[in-house]
């Protein structure tokens, strides 16, 4: 998902209902990992709050809080449907998942047929490059490769993504790709792109790919368009402390104050 | 920052030497978690010193610095490293080429401290229960020795530690809860404690047993306490 999903559009569960519907079971186990983001509370919350409504049996990883919640992690994420993974910084979520050797978990579920879902960092993560601001800047950043080609996510919500992306693949840096807007999703089958779902209409997926004119490398640009997904508007927002809330409003600006 | 007894987080800042130091604090092993920032800037309030934060997981909003992250956290006085887990702690910070950085701000004077996973950070190897059963974890190794915390309160660490050490870690330091290890260079200069019972040990192998020779701890609540008995 380039974005969207219950942490990015919490009154729009169109992303998330579409991903539930995709397991084969009536009642999938699906696993939610707020790696990239530090495991924030909130994140978890809004991820109960939106899937324990749901006909699901939803569960939360937080790598950080094992301490109080030990797991042994090959068996838990094998054993589940679908995995679920927040946005946040793609850098810090790889060098994590490597340091508990996840990234090789990982590959085994894709392998036997878990269902790899994500948004944002959690959505660049599955494929050879993404478009990372782990660092500020916008820069390509090599990730876990299960699909081949490049993502750039949040194509019309974040400006500075998309000139960087053109410009990575452009050069050779980084392999043709996808690009897709806040509230997009791709589904592939294996390695193929089988289908493209919105769930907020006038939003795109590109498809990017370097070509030579007369002996120059550029980039084309085309876009593919999204089935939009029925919207069932639901849920209310949550209740943050004071405190809490006045530190995100004065570090994050104004708009954290709204989740 | 332990609640209502500030004497440590005093203790760390007068160890600058500087009068209004500058203290950055580094929240990546609890995953940069808001409730604990928050009450970092409780503890070191701007009228005892300059407090900062660099947040690694938040770097595309702009948060905490403007500025580059090396240059910051290398015009730092203190740098405080907050606890929650070692091995996410190392990860992030190599990914971010925060290892390097530290290291030379420790070559250049920095005092560098923290609390569990942030002390376990600065060792060459500890003892991490962080993840269910507790595990060896190699740390920056500014300190070459071993480290052990929350040494009194979990029976199941101080067993690996003691195992460790039997199976060839480098001898080190154990401490307690309210216990600190003030370290000049790689020499111990001072054991203190918040609270009146901490202790710790200097820890290692010897022959076929253990040697556990406890450390003499200085509480820095002491003089109240005379006057009050």
């Amino acid at each position: 998902m380039g974005g969207g999903g219950f942490t990015a559009e919490p009154h729009n569960p169109a992303l998330d209902d579409f991903i539930l519907s995709l397991a084969p079971s009536l009642e999938p186990r699906i696993l939610f990992l707020p790696t990239a983001s530090g495991d924030p509370n909130g994140q978890i919350a809004a991820f109960r709050a939106t899937f324990g409504d749901r006909s699901c049996r939803p569960l939360h990883l937080s790598l950080f809080r094992l301490e109080q919640d030990p797991h042994d992690l090959r068996e838990l994420i094998l054993s589940q449907d679908i995995i679920y993974v927040g946005g946040g910084s793609m850098r810090n979520l790889l060098a994590i998942w490597r340091e508990h050797g996840i990234d090789a978990i990982m590959r085994e579920a894709w392998e036997t047929g878990v269902l790899l879902a994500g948004i944002s960092a959690g959505a660049m993560c599955w494929f050879a490059h993404g478009i990372t601001r782990s660092a500020g800047r916008p820069e390509p950043a090599p990730a876990l490769g299960f699909l081949p080609g490049s993502l750039s996510v949040h194509y019309d919500g974040d400006p500075i993504r998309r000139p960087a992306f053109l410009d990575a693949v452009a050069r050779g840096a980084i392999p043709d790709g996808y690009g897709a807007d806040d509230g997009v999703g791709l589904l592939f089958e294996d390695d193929q792109l089988v289908r493209i779902v919105a769930s907020v209409p006038g939003t795109q997926a590109y498809r990017v790919q370097r070509t030579t004119t007369d002996g120059a490398s550029t980039v084309l640009e085309t876009v593919l368009e999204p089935q939009l997904l029925a919207a069932v508007p639901s849920l209310r927002s949550r209740d943050v402390p004071e405190d809490i809330r006045e530190f995100r409003a004065e570090r994050y600006g104004a708009a954290a104050r709204r989740r | 920052m332990e609640a209502g007894n500030g004497l440590l987080d005093e203790y760390v800042l007068a160890c600058t030497g500087v009068e209004h130091p500058k203290v950055c604090f580094l929240p990546s092993a609890s995953g940069d978690a808001d409730h604990y920032i928050v009450r970092f800037y409780r503890a070191f309030s701007p009228g005892r010193c300059e407090p900062s934060h660099v947040s690694l997981f938040r770097r595309d909003k702009g948060a905490g610095l403007g500025c580059d992250l090396a240059e910051h956290l290398l015009d730092q006085d203190l740098i405080y490293v907050g606890g929650g887990s070692v091995v996410s702690l190392l990860g992030v910070w190599r990914a971010h080429g925060l290892d390097e950085v530290l290291r030379e701000c420790w070559r250049r004077g920095v005092v560098l401290c923290g609390v569990s996973a942030g002390s376990l950070c600065w060792f060459s190897e500890s003892v991490t229960a962080f993840h269910g059963p507790p595990q060896r974890v190699a740390g920056l190794g500014l300190l070459p020795y071993s480290n052990c915390v929350h040494y009194d309160g979990e029976p199941a660490r101080r067993e690996s530690f003691h195992r460790y050490l039997s199976e060839g870690m480098a001898p080190g330091y154990a401490a307690g809860d309210g216990a600190a290890l003030h370290f000049r260079g790689e020499s111990l200069a001072h054991v203190v404690s918040s609270r009146p019972q901490a202790s710790a040990y200097w820890v290692q192998q010897a022959g076929d047993g253990l040697s556990e020779v406890a450390l003499q701890v200085r509480w820095l609540g002491g003089s109240r306490t005379l006057s009050a008995a």
